[in-house]
């Protein structure tokens, strides 16, 4: 029987580079992972590392590995093992990511490598995000011939997503170079939990960044994925500080997350922190991975978190996996006239004029053009 | 938090061979918390003299009368028997083939057949670099996990996994087969980190000197209900700079160590290991800032003796 995980790897090269078919082989191939020395890291007395990409920061000992499992410590050396080996990459509206004020109805070359830096008990993507590059089916992919698929496939963005971002850093850097140098732009979709120092490097380089805010509360990223809130608050205010444009997404999971002093103590942060003007999706749960034992989030407490966040004074704010919901679509927040009308990650309607309301005129944040 | 396991774990577990769980399970009870030694130096380490050494250790351990009526109580000819090496270290800190083939070869002639001795590792190369060959041989067929995990996670306390199939579907009976060595983060690498090596996901779970993470997976109905047995290649330890191989921290342990307890064979390693700290003026683990602490916790869940000063050792 063919394992899900290889079928997930199979699939995408064969969407791209015309590989072998989906079916092929049951198992990964046994990969020799060549790995290349890590960015960010210093080196401990006895052979062992300090990786600084994230705020684990994991001391890692000769011949083991980091937490995301995708960083390996060979006689005191430290190698990311994922740089140009994507176990899938695939051509999506940019909707999906979501991304609602980034080019409209634009495809984005999507792309992931194995690994993750928490573990998200939720996971919609555990398959390839929660396991070894060895573990999934990948194939070599440079920074160089990812920005020209994504030119030939007529997309104007790319966006490193799926898994986590964060632990294959160093491709996310050399193929927003090489992208750019295509005129392509290069996206995020991210759980935010990195150092400020790669965070940085990186930014300049990037046009948009959406950041998984997975709750408001340390107890849950502790709990629920072993992660902590602060630095990822922290990383939100450099990005936005950076400049590069930002959207949040909460994902409400009944009991855990979804109380409405929580949405609005979220709201009130983002508004003084990052800005009103920064949209928040808030989308919906549905079982999954090792949190099965809760329903899906039920329409009224999405709807609640909207009416909550929007009376906190955020100006954007969505709604997600809801298919038709008007929730959706864009409107100005000066006169209420419908902006972009989408219907899943379709755009129907999209009335901007050059970035602004065709109504009032109130200029809307967001990368138009 | 209390284990979870899926209706499937479950009914893979129904499957076990039922009057030879038992039976093992009194034999285990009865030798709780002891550790057989067998003396094995290196200069001798013929086939022969390996079969010697871990024949004493299994006699020691079990109190049984011969070797092979110890290994007919833990192992009926009924079950598959899985043996997982602790490849991790390469040649210079991995069980020897010469202690493996005698171990094979002592279950075929206490009744278990070829086609149910499954040796294995992570992946077929770790198995090569470590001296073995991947493939049939005399006494049984040796095999990498090479990924072939169940399709979904199961739960026990703090590990959500996809266990090795081999582990969770295809053996009904398994032995760790490690070695004696430092790990930087759990402290002790012998008999229960080895099985770290059977999830696709140890990496996340190396946090706080791994515990509770360790004791969380060792109970685990798959390793709990079908360890019966630990098997270390103490020929040669290693004290510090752990799990890869460090030659200047080795020194000739000279033993082969069986227990039928799950973590006795852990709290014994702990103690000779902090014993050629202390030696060589080293810090013990604990002063190190990594003691197993995972082992009081597996105790606490009623795993075995994972109190180094409570291990009984006989010697062979
Ligand atoms: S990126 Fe990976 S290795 Fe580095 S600190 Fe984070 S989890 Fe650890």
């Amino acid at each position: 029987m063919m394992h899900r995980r290889a079928f997930l790897g199979a699939g995408a090269a064969c969407l791209l580079s015309g590989g072998a078919a989906a079916g092929q082989r049951s198992r990964p191939p046994d990969l020799h992972l060549e790995g290349r020395e890590a960015s960010w890291y210093r080196k401990l007395p006895d052979r062992r590392v300090e990786c600084q990409l994230c705020p684990r920061a994991c001391q890692v000992a000769d011949q083991e590995r980091g937490g995301c499992g995708v960083r390996e410590n060979r006689r005191g050396l430290y190698y990311t093992l994922v740089h140009s080996l994507p176990c899938t990459v695939h051509l999506d509206p940019i909707e999906k990511k979501p991304f609602f004020h980034v080019l409209p109805g634009a495809r984005a070359l999507s792309w992931a490598t194995a690994g993750c830096n928490v573990e998200c008990k939720f996971c919609q993507n555990w398959e390839i995000s929660q396991f070894r590059p060895e573990q999934v089916a990948s194939f070599p992919m440079p920074p160089e011939t990812l920005a020209r698929q994504a030119r030939q496939a007529g997309a104007p963005l790319l966006s490193a997503t799926y898994s986590e971002p964060v632990v294959f850093w160093e491709y996310v850097r050399d193929t927003a170079l090489a992208a750019r140098a295509l005129g392509v732009r290069t996206t995020v979709v991210s759980n935010g939990y990195i150092q400020e120092a790669p965070l940085k490097e990186v930014l300049p380089h990037l046009a948009a960044f959406k950041v998984d805010l997975k709750s408001f509360r340390e107890a849950f990223y502790r709990e629920v994925l072993r992660g902590e809130l602060k630095p990822v608050l922290r990383a939100l205010e450099v990005i936005r500080a950076a400049g590069v444009w930002l959207e949040i997404v909460v994902l409400l999971i009944p009991t855990l997350n979804d109380s409405e002093a929580e949405v609005r103590d979220l709201a009130r942060w983002v508004k003084g922190h990052l800005g009103a003007e920064v949209p928040v999706h808030f989308t919906r749960f549905h079982p999954t991975y090792r949190l099965t034992n809760l329903p899906p989030t039920p329409l009224a407490t999405l709807e609640r978190a909207h009416d909550a966040a929007r009376a906190e004074g955020l100006a954007y704010v969505y709604l997600g996996n809801l298919p038709g919901h008007p929730a959706e679509n864009t409107l100005c927040p000066g006169c209420g006239e419908m902006l972009i009308r989408r219907a899943g990650f379709a755009v129907r309607e999209n009335r901007l004029r050059r970035g602004a309301c065709p109504a009032c005129g109130r200029p809307i944040p967001g990368v138009w053009a | 938090m209390s284990p979870t396991f899926t209706r499937r774990d479950l009914a893979r577990l129904a499957g076990l061979a039922l009057p030879g769980a038992l039976l093992a399970r009194r034999a285990r009870a009865a030798t709780r918390a002891r550790v057989g030694l067998a003396p094995l130096a290196g200069v001798e380490l013929t086939p022969a003299a390996g079969r010697r050494a871990l024949e004493r250790a299994l006699v020691a351990a079990t109190g049984a009368a011969s070797p092979l009526a110890a290994l007919r109580t833990l192992f009926p000819a009924t079950e598959t028997v899985g043996i997982k090496l602790n490849c991790l270290a390469g040649r210079g800190m991995s069980p020897r083939p010469e202690l493996v083939e005698a171990l094979a070869a002592l279950l075929r002639e206490a009744g278990v057949g070829r086609e149910r001795i499954l040796v294995f590792e992570r992946s077929a190369r770790e198995l090569r670099r470590a001296g073995f060959s991947p493939g049939e041989r005399e006494h049984y067929r040796c095999l990498g996990i090479d990924n072939d995990y169940d399709a979904e996670p199961s739960t026990s306390g703090s590990i959500g996994s996809c266990f090795a199939r081999l582990v969770s579907t295809t053996c009904t009976a398994l032995i760790s087969f490690g070695v004696v060595k430092d790990h930087d983060l759990a402290g002790v690498s012998a008999g229960a980190k080895n099985w770290y090596g059977v999830i696709h996901n140890p990496n996340k779970y190396h946090d706080g000197n791994c515990d509770p993470y360790l004791a969380d997976l060792l109970r685990h109905p798959f390793l709990r209900q079908k360890v019966r047995l630990t098997i270390l290649d103490g020929v040669t330890a290693q004290c510090h700079g752990g799990p890869a191989f460090r030659p200047d921290a080795t020194w000739p342990l000279g033993v082969v160590a069986a227990s039928t307890d799950l973590l006795a064979a852990d709290a014994w390693a702990w103690r000779v290991m902090d014993g050629e700290r202390q030696r060589r003026g080293m810090p013990t683990l604990a002063a190190a800032g990594r003691p197993p602490r995972w082992l009081a916790t597996a105790q606490g869940y009623g795993l075995g003796e994972g109190d180094p000063a409570r291990v009984e050792v006989v010697q062979g």
